[in-house]
C-alpha cells in the first residue's frame, strides 16, 4: 500500500460517514417539521395546560365539587366534562360527549397518580395530584368507548375504568342546567 | 485477566440469576392476564410479581452485568490489572445487601409499587434503601473505571484510549450524571415520606426528577451492547471496524444527549408546558443520531468482513458472513429488533403523537423489544464470547448457543408485535386482569394469547441461556487463547483530546441539562406544587 | 497462584488480526456501498412507516391539545 492511500482511505471513510449523517439529518429534520407544522396549524400538542389545584381540597373547590362533575354545556355552547380520578374509580363513571364538536375534558385526582386514555381516540393524559389535567379534542366517530385508568395507582388499578358515550348531535341534549348525562342503555 | 475472573463471574451470575427469575415471573404474568389465566392470581400477587420482574430486569440484571463487563474491559482492553479490586468487591457486597433488602420488601408485599415507584404511592422505606445501596455500589464502579483509564493514560501518554474502555468510561460518566435525578428524588422526597418524616410530597417535582434518570438509564443499559458492536463484532466477523473515530463520536453523543431528554416520558403530564416538552423532543431527535450512525458504521464493518470472505455485488457480502458465530448471529438479530423497536420509539417521541400510545401496550412492546430484544441479546452474545476466558473452558459446540439466540429473537418478536397492535386498540398497561366479556376487550383476547406464546418461547430461551453458561463451567475442552477486540481499518495513532477524554463533554452536559431541566425543576423549588398526601400501597 | 499479570494475548495493540492489508485495500473500494443501500433502505422504511401511521392512524383519531 502506498503512503498516500491510508490517508485517502481515512478521509474517504469520514466522508462517507458525513454523507450518511447528512442524509440522516435531513430525515430527522423532515420528521420534526411535520411535528412543528401540525402543532402550529392544527393545534396538535401534548395536553399541556399547567394549572395547579390542591388535591386535599378537591371536594371543596367550586369546579370539582361533586354536583359539578360530568358534562356541561356553557352558555356560549362550549362543552366541558369534569372528572375526578380516585382510587379506584372515576366520578362520574359514564361521560356523555358530542361527536364532531370541540370538547374539553378536565381531570383532577385527590390521591395518587392516575392516567386516562379513551380507546380509539387521541385523548390521553396523566392525572397528577396537584394539577388539573386538561385535554381538548374533537371526536371523529360516535360510539361507546372505554376510558380506563392507565397508570398504576394501587392494587385496584385493574378495575378502574369509565365509559364514554360519544353521541351523535341529535342525541346530545343538555338539560335545563346545561348538563348532559349518559343515555340509559 | 487472572485477577478479575471471579469478580466478573460473581457479577454475571447474580445478573443472570435475577434474569432467570424475572423471566419466570414474566411468563406467569402474561398467562394470568390472558384469557387462559383469567381466574388465576390475585392483584396483590400480580403487582408483587410485576415489581419483582421490573426491579430484577431493570436494576439487577443490568447494573450487575454492566459492572462485571466493565471490570472485564478495564483489564483486557487496557492490559493492566484492575486498580482498587478490594473496592470492587466491597461494592459488590453492598449491592448484594441492597438487592436482598429490596427483594425482601417486595416478596413480603410491602413494595408493590413497580420499578418506577411513582409517589405518592409509597412502599416500605427499606425497598428504596435497597435500591440506593445498589446505586452507591455502581458509583464505586464508576470511580474505578475512571481511575483505571487515568492510570493507563499516565502510563501511555499521547496514545488513544482503547475504544472499548473509552466507551465504558463514557458510560460510567453518563451514569454518574443519570443517577442524580433518582438519588435526589429518593433521598429528599420518597425515603423521608416512606419513613413518615413527612406526610405530603410534591408529586410534580418527583415525577420530573425521576424522568431525569428514566431515559438516560436505558442508554446506560444500551452502551455495553454498542461496545460489543464496535469492538467485538468486527473481529468476530473476521473484518475491521469501519471507523474508530465514529465509534468515539457515538459514545460521546450518547453521553451528551441521553440526559436532557427525559421529559419525553412526561409528554402527557400536566405539570409541564409545551415549551419544555418541545425542547426535549428536539433533543430526543438528536439522541437518535448516534444510533443511526452506528447502524451505518457497523453495517459497513460487516460489509468489510463479508467482502473479505468473498461476498460480491451489492448484497452478496451478507450471506458470506460467518453467521454460525454467536456474536455475528446476535448482531444480525439485534439489528432487526432495533429496526422495529426504533420505529416504536420514533412514534413515542412524536410530541402530540405520543397521545396515541402513552401508557398503552405499545409502550410495553417498545421497551421489551428494544431493551429486552436488541440490547439483551447482545448481553447474551457478550457473555458467550467472554465466558471461555472467564472459565478457561471451551464450548463443545456452538449449536445450542445459536438455538438460544434464535429462540430469543422469535419469542421477542412474537410477544411484542401483537402488543403494538393492541396498544393502538387502546389496551392499557399494568393490569392484573382484563374483563374479556367487554365487547371492546374481547377482541384483544386472541392477540394476548399469541403474545403469551412468544413469552413462553422467551422463557425457554432464558433457561437455555443459563444452561449454556452452566455447561461451559463443566466442559472438558480447554479454552484456546483468542483475541477479542477488533482493529479499525485505520487504527488511530493519535486522537484529539476531545475524543480521548470527557472534560469538554461534561461541560456540554451541564449546559444542556440547565437548558432542558433547569426551569422544570427550579419552578418546583421556587413554588412547590400543591402537596399530595403520602399513600401506602398495602 | 498465578501472578496478577494479564497475558499479552489481552492487549489489543500487540495482536494483529488475520486481515490481509492488500485484500482489505481491494475490499475498501466497494465498501460502504452495500451498507449504505441496506442501512439507507431500512431508515427510509422507518420514516415511511412513521408518515403512514401519522397520516392514516393518528390524524383520523381527532385533534389533541
Amino acid at each position: 500500500m502506498s503512503e498516500r492511500q491510508p490517508e485517502m482511505h481515512e478521509r474517504r471513510i469520514l466522508g462517507t460517514e458525513l454523507l450518511w449523517s447528512f442524509g440522516v439529518g435531513v430525515l430527522i429534520a423532515a420528521t420534526l417539521s411535520i411535528i412543528v407544522f401540525t402543532a402550529l396549524t392544527m393545534g396538535i400538542n401534548p395536553p399541556s395546560n399547567v394549572e395547579r389545584i390542591d388535591p386535599k381540597a378537591l371536594h371543596l373547590s367550586g369546579e370539582f365539587a361533586e354536583h359539578n362533575l360530568g358534562t356541561s354545556v356553557a352558555a356560549d355552547g362550549s362543552v366541558t366534562a369534569r372528572i375526578i380520578a380516585t382510587q379506584f374509580m372515576f366520578v362520574p363513571r359514564c361521560i356523555a360527549l358530542p361527536h364532531g364538536r370541540p370538547v374539553t375534558l378536565r381531570f383532577a385526582a385527590p390521591d395518587v397518580i392516575h392516567g386516562i386514555l379513551i380507546t380509539g381516540t387521541n385523548v390521553n393524559t396523566m392525572v397528577v395530584p396537584g394539577f388539573v389535567a386538561q385535554v381538548h379534542t374533537q371526536f371523529t366517530r360516535s360510539g361507546d368507548l372505554l376510558m380506563p385508568c392507565h397508570e398504576y395507582c394501587g392494587l385496584g388499578h385493574s378495575e378502574m375504568w369509565a365509559t364514554v358515550q360519544v353521541l351523535p348531535e341529535g342525541a346530545f341534549q343538555p338539560d335545563r342546567d346545561g348538563r348532559v348525562s349518559c343515555a340509559q342503555r | 485477566m487472572r485477577n478479575v475472573e471471579r469478580l466478573c463471574l460473581a457479577h454475571f451470575w447474580v445478573a443472570f440469576a435475577a434474569f432467570l427469575v424475572a423471566a419466570l415471573l414474566g411468563a406467569w404474568q402474561m398467562w394470568v392476564r390472558s384469557p387462559l389465566g383469567a381466574n388465576v392470581g390475585t392483584p396483590s400477587q400480580y403487582f408483587l410479581s410485576v415489581t419483582a420482574h421490573g426491579v430484577a430486569m431493570a436494576y439487577v440484571l443490568t447494573t450487575f452485568f454492566i459492572m462485571g463487563f466493565g471490570y472485564f474491559v478495564a483489564v483486557t482492553a487496557l492490559a493492566r490489572p484492575l486498580p482498587g479490586k478490594a473496592w470492587a468487591w466491597g461494592a459488590f457486597w453492598v449491592a448484594i445487601a441492597g438487592v436482598v433488602l429490596a427483594v425482601a420488601t417486595i416478596l413480603t408485599g410491602q413494595a408493590s409499587v413497580l420499578f418506577t415507584f411513582y409517589p405518592p404511592l409509597t412502599a416500605s422505606p427499606w425497598f428504596y434503601i435497597g435500591l440506593v445501596l445498589v446505586v452507591i455500589a455502581s458509583w464505586v464502579w464508576c470511580v474505578l473505571m475512571l481511575v483505571a483509564m487515568q492510570a493507563w493514560k499516565r502510563e501511555n501518554p499521547g496514545r488513544p484510549v482503547p475504544l472499548a474502555m473509552f466507551a465504558t468510561v463514557a458510560n460510567a460518566v453518563m451514569w454518574l450524571w443519570t443517577t442524580v435525578g433518582l438519588a435526589v428524588e429518593l433521598l429528599f422526597q420518597v425515603i423521608p415520606a416512606a419513613f413518615g418524616f413527612i406526610q405530603t410530597i410534591d408529586v410534580g417535582l418527583a415525577r420530573t426528577l425521576f424522568s431525569w434518570t428514566l431515559h438516560a438509564i436505558v442508554y446506560f443499559w444500551l452502551i455495553p451492547a454498542y461496545i460489543a458492536f464496535y469492538t467485538m463484532v468486527p473481529r468476530a466477523a473476521g473484518g475491521r471496524l469501519y471507523s474508530d473515530t465514529m465509534g468515539r463520536l457515538t459514545f460521546i453523543l450518547f453521553l451528551v444527549y441521553s440526559l436532557p431528554v427525559g421529559m419525553h416520558h412526561l409528554l402527557m403530564d400536566p405539570e409541564h408546558g409545551n415549551g419544555t416538552k418541545f425542547i426535549q423532543v428536539l433533543l430526543t431527535a438528536f439522541v437518535s443520531v448516534p444510533t443511526l450512525l452506528t447502524i451505518f458504521t457497523i453495517t459497513a464493518s460487516l460489509e468489510i468482513a463479508g467482502r473479505l470472505r468473498g461476498g460480491r455485488g451489492l448484497f452478496g457480502w451478507i450471506a458470506a458472513l460467518p453467521w454460525e458465530r454467536p456474536m455475528v448471529l446476535a448482531t444480525g438479530l439485534s439489528f432487526v429488533m432495533l429496526g422495529f423497536g426504533g420505529f416504536g420509539g420514533l412514534i413515542n417521541m412524536g410530541y402530540g403523537m405520543n397521545a396515541m400510545v402513552h401508557n398503552t401496550s405499545w409502550v410495553t412492546a417498545h421497551f421489551h423489544l428494544i431493551f429486552g430484544g436488541s440490547v439483551v441479546i447482545m448481553y447474551f452474545a457478550i457473555a458467550y464470547e467472554i465466558w471461555p476466558r472467564l472459565t478457561g473452558r471451551e464450548y463443545p459446540s456452538l449449536a445450542s448457543l445459536r438455538l438460544q439466540l434464535w429462540l430469543w429473537f422469535i419469542g421477542m418478536m412474537v410477544m411484542t408485535l401483537p402488543w403494538h397492535w393492541l396498544g393502538l386498540q387502546g389496551q392499557w398497561r399494568r393490569v392484573a386482569n382484563f374483563n374479556y366479556a367487554d365487547p371492546i376487550i374481547a377482541g384483544w383476547g386472541p392477540w394476548v394469547i399469541v403474545s403469551l406464546g412468544g413469552g413462553l418461547v422467551l422463557l425457554a430461551s432464558a433457561l437455555l441461556f443459563v444452561g449454556n453458561l452452566f455447561a461451559l463451567h463443566r466442559s472438558a475442552a480447554m479454552a484456546v487463547a483468542r483475541p477479542l477486540y477488533a482493529l479499525a481499518v485505520h487504527p488511530p495513532q493519535r486522537v484529539p483530546a476531545a475524543l480521548n477524554g470527557f472534560g469538554l463533554w461534561n461541560v456540554l452536559v451541564l449546559v444542556l441539562m440547565l437548558m432542558a431541566y433547569g426551569w422544570p425543576i427550579a419552578q418546583f423549588v421556587i413554588e412547590p406544587s400543591p402537596a399530595a398526601i403520602v399513600h401506602r400501597v398495602e | 497462584m498465578h501472578p496478577d499479570e494479564p497475558s499479552a494475548a489481552d492487549s489489543p495493540f500487540e495482536v494483529a488480526d488475520e486481515v490481509d492489508e492488500v485484500a482489505l485495500a481491494a475490499v475498501m473500494r466497494h465498501v460502504p456501498l452495500g451498507a449504505g443501500v441496506l442501512a439507507g433502505a431500512a431508515v427510509a422504511l422507518l420514516v415511511l412507516g412513521y408518515l403512514l401511521i401519522y397520516l392514516l392512524v393518528f390524524l383520523p383519531r381527532g385533534t389533541v391539545g
